[in-house]
């Protein structure tokens, strides 16, 4: 033995902990996937503020719509509407928008084209700001705009072949196991019973099956992604397998991490239930009740950075050791000319090889 | 004298009180209808084999001015044979999704016998002396197609007799039959060993002074049949709780572990029943100063025990009100079934039985299971006792009954509020926020405006759309809500009064939508043709709008301006509402009937708004957002106050779908 033994492995709470830490050190990257929902969401809300507001006009109904809740009016108005307006309805209010989402995501259903539309960008821009995010967490430290950027860029087209895999994995989950579940084999198997309750049994097992393929596939993109910015990898079929190994040599500790990240969503969904806002009344009251809602998507945002920044500190804690470190800070960017000049090849060399290269003689 | 006064009304209300307490044997006296179709059936259900091998007697007596020379009889369940019977063929039109089943799943009927039996000259006077005692007519058996034509439907038979029937005269017949119960069509199938058993015998259509009334089974029509006297006797397997119309009168348990059970029931049009072995059964009744007491049977799911007294407390109420409001129900008895889940049958009314529908996880202040519970107890008036032809008029049962649902959920269960069902609908959630409206919200506007020009509400009912959704839309819903415009305009207590002369005149008879309107010409003292053209003879729609609305400084004073607009082809007279800052209010009349019209104002104050129809009395306008203009208005507070709680919720979605990032 030529040092000090090595420390006790990193365990599922404590690479929990050090996440939040990093995380919470981190709060440009919490306000800075906020504005990205933001930038999201919003034309779409102003969009569908403009229906509301023409639909509406000078009428009368406008005085009970702010005021409380026009149920005649919101439905006349879906009945009427397309495009987003479509998808406005009663389920905005409170605690129903997140079961909402959470049941169709579950139940795989369908969305307009332009929620999909408005969803598939969101997806990419978490792409490429991803390598950025997880790099900020992997070292601990700031790394400025210039840093974050730069790394998102390095990785952004790794993610993308990346996400050509992960795409492939959950696209087998929603297109195949999901209707092979819900449509072919819960119909088959509820198709006689006569309680419901079974039923419902059933359906929340299959809701299992589904949720656990599901996060068999975080888990494991969320590592590849952890160990392809920790360890700078290229390729990411090797990433992938490297998380693969990484999973199954600490199946305890990531699988609890995981777990122990699982229910800090579900105490966040708990408390949003508690707080989220009802129709309210108008005025300033509206304002409050959307920093209600932001404080709760924060939160959201704040999850999910935890569960990367966790995911990889107990990475980091296990297998990177104490002497780890992430790949050297790059110097970005670094022009080819630049490039050129400082690798001093001979001058003969050059024009040889334009000559070459071109057909051309100087 | 005031002593007499006093006494003599209340010993009339009680000594009338005495005289309709009904008899627990299923029995009425005096007869409440003609008996013109009584039947007496047995019948034997295999389970197993999913079968009922039935025999019944048919006494029919001719009640028309009409002499008939053959009988015809529905077979309901053949249009369930195959794919080709026009309940098939509408169901697929109408999107429904039955094709392809197999075999076992299907339904059928088939007649093994018809004789016609002699009973004597004293109960047949038109039988003539020596004639057999009985004639088999069973090879005169065809089918009809009187509505489509269609040479595939089984759904009418007709059996020629031997001697022409007279007015006056009757006719005694013995049918045979077996059948195959289906998976659960139209209500009525069985599901694992939960059975439920409706329109499940050969049963005779309706003669009328215009010949027989026997329509083919549509997908989106109900029935229509004489009244009589049903004395059933039908054999289950042993402990199989059992409900059907009428009263239980004995129970025999056989050698072959099964039970014969007898139901007998006078003045009905239907019989129904229902058994599996999962029944829980209760016992409740009902209690009234001055309405007959009723004995309330409920077999319910084991998963639903606990809302037991939920489906009591919604027939409890619909007794109350309805019988307040429109008349008593006369049965002393009445049957609630909750039936299984998947089972489809929930939701459906026949004589003194009806099918609830709930679900295992229900919250309160949200009417499941109240809203159908008293929904289906209700059609005891509109469907059970008003024998109305739902072949033809289907409003006046399911539209007349929507209208009295809503009054009753508003009467006895307000506030209630919205809930939304997610995971695969399992999981119910309310929201407090929205407080369901009668007008509205129990009225089905939802309904109708998604469909509002789908059929005239005066087409004979068979021949609309046969879709769900056009039928609850134009059937259900827009009846409801013209009704309630009628509330609306005439007042309620004159309105109670039309329909408590309605049910007094037409209970346990047939009577026709002219028959209703006769009424409402006759109690409220108004010709109303002009309402009804509108709203059931026509599929045109009602959009009344203020198109333009502007007040300006002239002088010290303000000029109003004021511009009311017909978008729809409906018409009806509506009222203007100009409300000035001031407070004053200038309450115009407007015949709707021109395109547009102006009013104009000259008033020391500006006008703050104007809205027409501002009390909502045209609860058929589909469009009433544009019914009101006002000169500080708060739509776009209203628009970004709600865009920002809907950019919450896309906000929440796009995390939800982050999870694949």
């Amino acid at each position: 033995m030529i040092g000090p033994g090595p420390a006790a492995p990193m365990t599922a709470f404590g690479a929990w902990r050090d996440g939040i830490r990093r995380v919470n050190r981190a709060p440009a990257v919490l306000a800075g996937v906020w504005v990205m929902t933001i930038l999201i969401s919003l034309p779409l809300a102003a969009a569908l503020r403009g229906m509301l507001r023409d639909h509406l006009g000078a009428s009368l109904a406008g005085d009970s719509a702010a005021g409380g809740v026009n149920y005649d009016w919101m439905q006349e108005f879906t009945s009427q509407a397309s495009g987003v307006g479509v998808t406005f309805g009663p389920a905005v209010l409170g605690f129903a928008a997140v079961l909402d989402n959470l049941s169709g995501f579950l139940d795989n259903t369908a969305e307009p084209i332009v929620i999909a539309f408005a969803g598939a960008t969101y997806l990419g821009l978490w792409v490429f700001v991803a390598g950025g995010i997880i790099d900020r967490f992997a070292r601990e430290r700031r790394t400025r705009a210039q840093g974050f950027f730069a790394a998102s860029g390095v990785f952004f087209f790794r993610f993308l072949r990346l996400g050509a895999l992960m795409g492939l994995a959950y696209g087998l989950l929603l297109r195949y196991l999901h209707p092979w579940l819900f449509t072919i084999v819960y119909p088959r198997i509820t198709n006689d019973l006569t309680v419901e309750r079974t039923a419902f049994l059933i359906r929340v097992a299959f809701y299992g099956v589904f949720a656990v393929g599901l996060a068999a596939c975080n888990v494991l993109f969320d590592y590849a992604k952890v160990r392809a910015v920790v360890e700078d990898r290229r390729s990411m079929l090797g990433a992938t397998a490297a998380a693969a190994r990484f999973i199954v040599r600490n199946l305890p500790a990531a699988g609890g991490l995981y777990l122990i990240n699982v229910i800090l969503f579900a105490i966040v969904l708990a408390a949003y239930a508690l707080v989220a806002p009802g129709a309210g009344g108008g005025g300033l009251s509206i304002w409050f009740a959307f920093s209600i809602g932001q404080a709760y998507v924060l939160a959201r945002l704040w999850v999910k950075l935890v569960f990367w920044a966790s995911e990889t500190a107990l990475f980091q804690g296990r297998l990177g050791h104490a002497g780890y470190v992430a790949a050297p800070i790059p110097v970005w960017p670094e022009s080819p000319m630049a490039e050129a000049i400082g690798s001093r090849v001979p001058e003969s060399y050059v024009a040889s090889d334009f000559s070459r290269t071109t057909g051309q003689s100087g | 004298m005031l002593r007499v006064q006093f006494f003599l009304p209340g010993a009339l209300l009680l000594a009338s009180i005495a005289s309709a307490q009904p008899a627990a044997t299923g029995a009425l006296s005096p007869p409440r209808s003609p008996r013109n179709a009584s039947y007496s059936i047995e019948a034997r259900l295999d389970p197993a084999a999913r079968t009922i091998t039935g025999s019944e007697l048919i006494v029919w007596r001719n009640i028309t001015a009409k002499t008939v020379d053959d009988l015809q009889f529905h077979l309901y369940w053949n249009a369930w044979r195959d794919d080709r019977s026009t309940w098939m063929r509408e169901a697929s039109l109408g999107g429904a999704v039955y094709r392809n089943r197999v075999e076992q799943d299907r339904g059928r009927m088939d007649v093994t016998s018809v004789i016609l039996v002699n009973t004597g000259p004293a109960a047949q006077p038109a039988t003539p002396a020596g004639a057999p005692d009985r004639t088999d007519i069973t090879s005169t058996r065809r089918f009809l197609a009187p509505d489509d034509g269609n040479r595939d439907d089984q759904t009418v038979m007709a059996v020629s007799l031997p001697r022409p029937v007279a007015p006056g005269g009757s006719v005694t017949v013995e049918v045979k039959w077996t059948a195959h119960v289906p998976r659960t069509y139209a209500r009525t199938g069985a599901i694992g060993n939960f059975f439920f058993i409706a329109q499940w015998f050969p049963k005779l259509g309706v003669l009328q002074d215009d010949g027989w009334n026997c329509h083919q089974f549509h997908a989106t029509t109900e029935f229509f049949s004489d009244y009589g006297v049903y004395d059933v006797r039908l054999t289950v397997p042993a402990g199989w709780p059992l409900g059907a119309t009428g009263v239980g009168q004995d129970r025999r348990d056989n050698a072959d572990n099964t039970s014969t059970h007898r139901y007998y029931q006078e003045d009905v049009h239907d019989f129904a029943w229902t058994t599996s072995p999962d029944y829980l059964v209760r016992t409740a009744r009902f209690e009234h100063p001055s309405l007959p007491p009723v004995e309330m049977r409920l077999l319910i799911q084991p998963e639903h025990a606990a809302q037991a007294e939920r489906h009591f407390d919604a027939t409890r109420n619909t007794l109350k009100h309805y019988g307040e409001w429109f008349g008593a129900y006369p049965y002393g008895h009445i049957t609630i079934v909750d039936p299984a889940y998947q089972s489809e049958a929930d939701g459906m009314e026949y004589p003194t039985l009806f099918t609830a529908g709930t679900r295992w996880l229900v919250v309160p202040r949200n009417l499941t299971p109240e809203s159908v519970t008293i929904h289906e107890a209700g059609h005891q008036w509109w469907y059970a006792m008003v024998g109305s032809n739902e072949f033809e008029d289907g409003w006046m049962d399911e539209g007349l009954n929507t209208f009295s649902t809503a009054r009753v959920e508003a009467a006895a269960y307000d506030p209630n509020y919205l809930a939304l069902r997610y995971f695969g609908g399992f999981v119910p959630y309310l929201l407090r926020d929205i407080v369901l409206k009668r007008e509205t919200d129990r009225n089905r506007l939802g309904l109708y405006r998604a469909l509002p020009k789908t059929d005239a509400q005066s087409a004979p009912s068979y021949a609309t759309f046969p879709s769900r959704a056009a039928r609850n839309a134009i059937s259900y819903a827009k009846t409801a809500l013209w009704l309630n415009t009628l509330e609306r305009q005439i007042g309620w207590p004159a309105l109670q009064r039309v329909m408590s002369v309605y049910f007094e005149r037409w209970r346990f008879k047939h009577p026709k939508p002219a028959d209703f309107f006769a009424v409402v010409t006759e109690v409220t003292g108004q010709e109303m043709g002009g309402f009804f053209d509108q709203v059931y003879r026509s599929s045109d729609t009602f959009d009344y709008a203020v198109q333009g609305l502007s007040s300006t400084a002239e002088q010290g004073r303000f000029r109003t301006s004021v511009v009311v607009r017909r978008n729809g082809e409906a018409i009806l007279p509506v009222d203007v509402l100009v409300t000035f800052a001031d407070g004053e209010k200038v309450l115009e009349h407007w015949s709707g009937r021109d395109r547009w019209k102006a009013f104009t104002y000259d008033r020391p104050s500006r006008a703050a708004a104007a809205a027409v129809d501002p009390g909502r009395v045209l609860l058929l306008d589909t469009n009433y957002t544009n019914n009101s203009r006002t000169l500080t208005p708060r739509g776009p507070e209203a628009a970004t106050k709600w865009s920002l709680k809907w950019m919450v919720w896309l906000q929440d979605l796009l995390l939800t779908w982050a999870f694949f990032a």
